[in-house]
């Protein structure tokens, strides 16, 4: 019988508390109390503890016998039979190469090691993107090595060979010459060149058949929109650097939109701040879902996607001085003084700002925001046109109609997965089957292949030749790392197969793409194509349009007026995961662990709900309500989010799934993230979440009105990573408005202890960077300082006003660092491995001094705004976690790398518990060598250790952590190394050893798209990293410990309209830090101190 | 009163003293001989599928180490050369030499020879090569005089000590640049330069690591 802990009963006098759970005495406390260890630590799940004990002293025995592991087994040495060109053994090698997403790719350097491809940054030499990578690009590499991927083709249960599909393809292209009657192809969208010359030359060969392209979500605006407006099929790119004011209409121009990598760039131009004079743009968000973009926002205006059109129609009436839009605008419920200053900070910066409307709304907001763009004198300036080729391609409907009429006989199914995406209401499974022969081309064995006769494996783009163009046109190379691992077919080369090609190879046909666009020696242009990895100049011409009010106002009519929504007749928001896209991406572990940047949720998606509709459907948390989502359970403990699911109904179709409450959302829209609920996906993303494409109609593809939600009373588990929401006052953010900080440059400095005791770095306070890392001496500290003696002192500087948190440094740093995933289970216990985090807090002013310690105001706030902030290893001088380790594994060295020497490490975790940012990692289990359920199978796991295949994406710079080690971030040791390395040996008989500045990118300030992360030589003063380090904006999070972390943070800005009804003249945060730290201040207008 | 222990048991604190003695001397023999670098390294010198002599091509015909290993300047490995490389003079001399029947072999098919591999640094140690032969450190120092042997044989322990021995005091390995790949060639210090060695260290600014982050990532 264990024994029962009793919480010691209060005493009279203060009452201290440990966390505000044991102040509310939540019964997830009591309970945990009531344990005498923590949940999990005393029993294992899976193996029974007799049965483990046997098995152990079994393998001991058996170990024990002849002392067989005490020499060093055997190992060979194997070198090529014949030199590779360029390759030298031990260094990695860098191909350009570009991932493809719907019509604009990413392109990337391609770093490989013997010809394995293992980590992608971003090509500089495409300077829209500066070298940086989008989260999922910087993911795609696993799936490269996905062992639930196609490996072989099939018909039926037959295997065919490479011969075989050659012939199967001939015969096609033979049965159906002529006019090409039955043949029908349904393919995804993309902006190849080459597959848009071979399409061409389809159609010529097969007049009458079918090619359909779909795509489960838009990411460029509407056609139709851009035929009304300008009378020709153009496309805009926003130049946000040069626009002092952006509107955005439920456009997530941080993630969502095609260019998504550029506008981010593109906004951070325009946002840094160095010196108190310099400009900062202002960004007003109307959205629904609450996006990085909303968060990012310096007003944000919550209003349903339905209501979108009307609000544009409002915007452009005020704008244009007219009254021709009333009727559009009718049914609006907004402040109309926010419409009204919004206008007219518009009109005051004319030609100078930018107004965008989401991809996925109407057409008639896209002509409204054209008009106001037009207007403004926007376009040209802050809005280019560029021309586009009109889309040829059929319609997944028109598609759908045929098949209904029998009139297709075979039909070809390249890439997506129409099975699982497509319109609900066109039942695509059932007519799949209806289709006497379908031709299945794609990477992995999914719903749609499931459906298909045939099962055509196709190449990962790192093993395949093609091309495809960026979003601004530019085209980019997809060349090949690798061998295809399992010999797939590329899609090229089918293609070509089928127009009956003389020369069918990929590598062929790309050439010709390619070698026609040059004028002189096709090789030569061909050969710098591939190195440089684009081709200059060949981006979409930029074109002069004018707007033409006739045929706009026409499509006008189309506008549908907003329905007021209420808890009964609700909205629902289709929207695409951040990390899984449409569900192309689900069986993607690094994705499927990185936690949305705004529900922090990892492994699901879930039915996100306003607060309001929460309280109104009754599903309010009851407990400690600085955690948004957790409802107090003595069964769902810390960490767990108790969910309950709700059955939501649209137009008569059902889907259940878990809810979760998000604050800032519209009211009465619910968000569906779609690209979960797959069936047969592989073993990561088969059974994750729900299937929101079920209820998603034809006519409601990005929104869809009168939608009801039902509970059900049952609940699910949620891995979630933070649930708490709220700074509680604290400083851990410092942000200030953009007029604030022109009169107070130094505002960090008056928030939080710092500002209240003597500075941590006594007389030298307002030294430089170098000069405090190696002279300063702690005072009385307990800690034992280390000689900072090294050529170089490391430090980084990340500014909390760019940083958008878009997570792919976590992907990155993942990828880069080895770091494995560990399932959703164990995230639920708290133990994911991310070396760096990306926090998100909450705050509407609103939270009281009672609030943090008391009964006070801790709602969940509807309207809050939000704030991100990356947290890893700060690499502290005076480092709490070193003088706990007993034995030295955590140590520093003398260029201020706190480093980790995982042989030494024994796993008693002190330092995690030490650490006052909680950046340590412990591998709990061989997370990297079983799979995530076999974790709990003791000796028996070994039979499912993760397959060859999975480790070739380990970077073999980088230690592979084992069962029982600490670990965390190393500020990149292994590029550091290289770096210094390479330059000693360039240095070689002389002493030019300090590596210069820009060298090392770490991988995490490599893929930022908006250069947030700075990382260098702080001993150098002229560095980049310690300039920023002398601004003012420039704090240390915790500062007051005299810990002196070599990270530190510059400080946030928000640049607020003060006429805007919504105004606040301090940050939210602050309001809250004043109600808590001077509540004598007025919080509202500022505590001056 | 009857005794309760027999007269002999006035020896046994005595006995338990020599048995613990005797059991302490066996268990550091034992985890001398079984666990260290020194005892179960040193000398290793397996057989190779084809008898390579580094004492002839390089000792007597006077090849230079580069010529095989020939990323040691450039990359963290020094690289074992691939079959083309002994087929440059093997195309030409003892073409039928049933011993070189691997390398031809391998050369045709591209199936690589299966060389034994006699130095290992762990897994969790990231040794770079080039770093070391650039910077006035010799072959010599941790292979030993490879171009007097003909099958070569572990000959430093190559333990995380002989490292830092190293490491601790570069004035007393470091060679001029021009020596570094002459195995017979002497170290400044040994040939009675150590003003000059301790010069080169400054003018160089030989910093070697000392800190883990040196070698583990």
């Amino acid at each position: 019988m264990k024994r029962k802990f009793d919480h010691p009963t209060a005493s009279n006098g203060p009452r201290y508390w440990r966390s505000l759970d044991e102040l509310a005495e939540t019964p997830g406390f009591r309970e945990q109390m009531a344990r005498e260890f923590p949940d999990g630590a005393s029993s294992i799940d899976g193996v029974d503890r007799r049965q483990f004990v046997k098995i152990m002293a079994a393998s001991f025995a058996l170990g024990g016998i002849g002392l067989a592991g005490c020499r060093r087994p055997e190992s060979n040495i194997l070198p090529y039979g014949k030199a590779v060109e360029y390759t030298i053994p031990g260094l990695p090698l860098y191909y350009a190469t570009a991932m493809a997403l719907r019509k604009s790719a990413v392109p990337l350097l391609a770093e490989t090691h013997q010809g394995r491809p293992t980590k992608l940054e971003g090509n500089p030499s495409y300077t829209p993107h500066g070298g940086a990578t989008s989260l999922v690009a910087q993911a795609s590499v696993l799936d490269l090595y996905d062992p639930d991927r196609a490996t072989a083709h099939t018909k039926g249960a037959k295997t065919l060979s490479a011969a075989e599909v050659n012939d199967l393809l001939a015969n096609i292209s033979k049965q159906y010459a002529g006019n090409g009657e039955g043949l029908a192809f349904l393919a995804d969208e993309t902006g190849s060149p080459t597959r848009a010359r071979l399409v061409a030359s389809l159609r010529q060969k097969f007049p009458r058949a079918i090619w359909a392209e779909y795509e489960a979500v838009q990411d460029e605006p509407p056609v139709a929109a851009a035929q009304a407006s300008f009378g020709r099929s153009v496309k805009p790119i926003y130049r946000f650097a040069k626009a002092k004011r952006i509107v955005t209409l439920d456009a997530d121009i941080f993630h969502a939109e095609s260019g998504s990598l550029y506008y981010a760039r593109e906004f951070a131009k325009g946002r840094r701040v160095a010196k108190a004079t310099d400009p900062m743009n202002r960004l007003y968000a109307v959205e629904s879902n609450f996006t990085l973009t909303g968060s990012m926002a310096d007003h944000r205006l919550r209003l349903a996607s339905s209501h979108m059109t009307a609000f544009a129609a409002a915007l452009a009436a005020r704008v244009l001085g007219t009254n021709v839009f009333d009727s559009l605008a009718q049914g609006l419920t907004v402040d109309s003084k926010w419409i009204d200053e919004c206008a007219k900070d518009l009109v005051a910066n004319g030609g100078a700002s930018a107004v965008v409307a989401g991809a996925h709304l109407p057409a008639a907001a896209h002509v409204l925001v054209n008009a106001i763009n037009a207007r403004l004198g926007n376009i040209g300036a802050t809005v280019d046109f560029v021309a586009v080729d009109a889309p040829t391609a059929s319609t997944i409907q028109a598609l759908a109609a045929a098949i209904k009429a029998g009139s297709v006989k075979t039909l070809f199914v390249l890439n997506g997965n129409p099975a699982y995406n497509a319109p609900a209401d066109l039942n695509f499974g059932a007519l799949l089957k209806s289709v006497p022969d379908v031709i299945r081309y794609g990477y992995s064995v999914d719903e749609t292949a499931a459906l298909s006769g045939t099962v055509l494996a196709s190449t990962h783009y790192l093993e395949s030749w093609s091309d495809a163009r960026t979003m601004d046109g530019t085209i980019v190379p997809v060349q090949p790392m690798i061998l295809p691992l399992f010999g797939g077919l590329m899609e090229v080369e089918l293609l070509a197969r089928l127009a009956g090609e003389d020369q069918p190879e990929a590598y062929a046909q790309v050439f010709a793409t390619i070698g026609a666009r040059s004028s002189g020696d096709a090789k030569k242009a061909f050969e710098k194509f591939l190195h440089d990895g684009l081709i200059e100049g060949s981006a979409y011409p930029s074109v002069s349009v004018a707007f033409n009010p006739q045929s706009a106002g026409e499509l006008l009519r189309t506008a549908v007026a907003p329905v007021s929504l209420s808890k009964d007749s609700l909205e629902a928001r289709f929207t695409t995961d951040h990390k899984i896209d449409d569900g192309r991406f689900a069986n993607n572990g690094w994705l499927q662990e990185c936690p949305d940047p705004m529900t922090k949720i990892s492994w699901d998606n879930a039915i996100l709900i306003s607060p309001r509709l929460a309280k109104e459907i009754g599903v309010y948390p009851s407990g400690t309500k600085l955690q948004v989502a957790r409802v107090e359970q003595a069964d769902f403990p810390q960490g767990k989010e108790k969910a309950p699911i709700a059955e939501i109904t649209i137009n008569g179709r059902t889907v259940r799934g878990p809810l979760h409450i998000q604050p800032g959302l519209a009211n009465y829209t619910i968000v569906l993230p779609l690209g979960y609920g797959r069936t047969q996906s592989g073993h990561i993303g088969t059974g994750a979440g729900f299937n929101a494409y079920t209820v998603r109609t034809s006519d409601s593809m990005s929104y869809a009105t009168g939608v009801t939600l039902r509970l059900t009373g049952e609940h699910m588990k949620l891995a979630n990573t933070q649930e708490h929401w709220s700074m509680e006052g604290r400083d851990i953010i410092r942000e200030a408005n953009h007029d604030e900080f022109q009169k107070n440059p130094a505002f960090v400095d008056s928030i939080g202890m710092e500002a209240h005791t003597p500075a941590v770095y006594g007389k030298d306070a307002n030294q430089s960077a170098a000069f405090l890392a190696t002279n300063t001496p702690r005072g009385n500290s307990l800690y034992e300082q280390p000689n900072f003696e090294g050529t170089h002192q490391w430090g980084m500087s990340i500014d909390l006003n760019t940083c958008i948190g878009c997570n792919a440094c976590v992907v990155a740093c993942q990828a880069e660092n080895n770091i494995p995933i560990v399932g959703k289970d164990q995230v639920m216990r708290g133990r994911e491995m991310h070396w760096i985090r990306l926090d998100r807090y909450y705050s509407d002013g609103k939270a009281d001094a009672g609030a943090f310690g008391g009964e006070g105001n801790k709602e969940i706030p509807e309207d809050p705004q939000a704030i991100v902030q990356p947290m890893t290893c700060q690499h502290c001088e005076a480092a709490p976690c070193e003088i706990v380790c007993p034995v030295n594994a955590t140590v520093h060295d003398d260029e201020g790398l706190n480093v980790m020497a995982y042989n030494r490490c024994i796993g008693t975790r002190y330092c995690a518990n030490n650490c006052p940012y909680k950046v340590r990692r412990f591998n709990y289990f061989d997370f990297n060598k079983r799979a995530t359920d076999a974790l709990y199978m003791g000796p028996l796991g070994h039979q499912k250790e993760m397959p060859e295949l999975v480790k070739m994406v380990k970077n073999p710079d980088v230690s592979v952590r084992m069962r029982g080690v600490m670990e965390k971030c190393t500020y990149c040791v292994q590029r550091i190394q290289q770096a210094k390395i390479a330059q000693k040996r360039k240095a070689g008989a002389s002493g030019d050893i300090e590596v210069p500045d820009g060298t090392i990118k770490v991988a995490c300030q490599q893929v930022c798209p908006v250069d947030a992360i700075e990382f260098g030589n702080i001993k150098d003063p002229n560095s980049r990293v310690s300039q920023l380090k002398l601004e003012e904006r420039d704090y240390a999070v915790l500062g007051y410990l005299n810990v002196r972390p070599r990270t530190t943070y510059l400080g946030k800005l928000r640049n607020p309209n003060p006429h805007m009804p919504d105004y606040y003249a301090l940050p939210l945060s602050r309001v809250e830090y004043n109600n808590k730290n001077h509540v004598s201040h007025d919080g509202q207008n500022g505590g001056k101190h | 009163m009857s005794k309760i222990f027999p007269k002999s048991a006035n020896a046994l604190p005595l006995q338990i003293v020599i048995f613990l003695f005797v059991l302490g001397g066996v268990a550091t023999a034992a985890v001398t001989y079984y666990a260290t670098p020194k005892y179960v390294r040193v000398g290793y010198q397996p057989v190779q599928p084809v008898p390579f002599d580094h004492g002839l091509h390089t000792g007597q015909l006077g090849l230079d180490c580069r010529y095989c290993h020939a990323s040691v300047e450039k990359s963290a490995t020094s690289s074992v050369p691939p079959a083309q490389t002994c087929m440059n003079c093997h195309s030409i001399i003892k073409t039928t030499s049933p011993l070189l029947e691997p390398v031809r072999k391998s050369f045709e098919t591209g199936e690589p020879v299966e060389w034994v591999k006699v130095h290992q640094t762990p897994d969790y140690v990231y040794f770079n090569h080039s770093v070391h032969v650039n910077r006035g450190i010799s072959c010599v120092e941790c292979h030993g005089k490879v171009n007097e042997m003909s099958t070569v044989w572990h000959d430093k322990s190559l333990s995380m000590g002989f490292c830092l021995d190293c490491h601790r005091a570069p004035e007393k390995f470091i060679r001029e640049p021009k020596d570094v790949f002459n195995l017979d060639s002497k170290t400044l210090a040994d040939q009675g330069r150590i003003d000059e060695a301790h010069k080169m260290i400054k003018d160089w600014k030989v910093k070697p690591p000392q800190s883990c982050s040196g070698c583990h990532r």
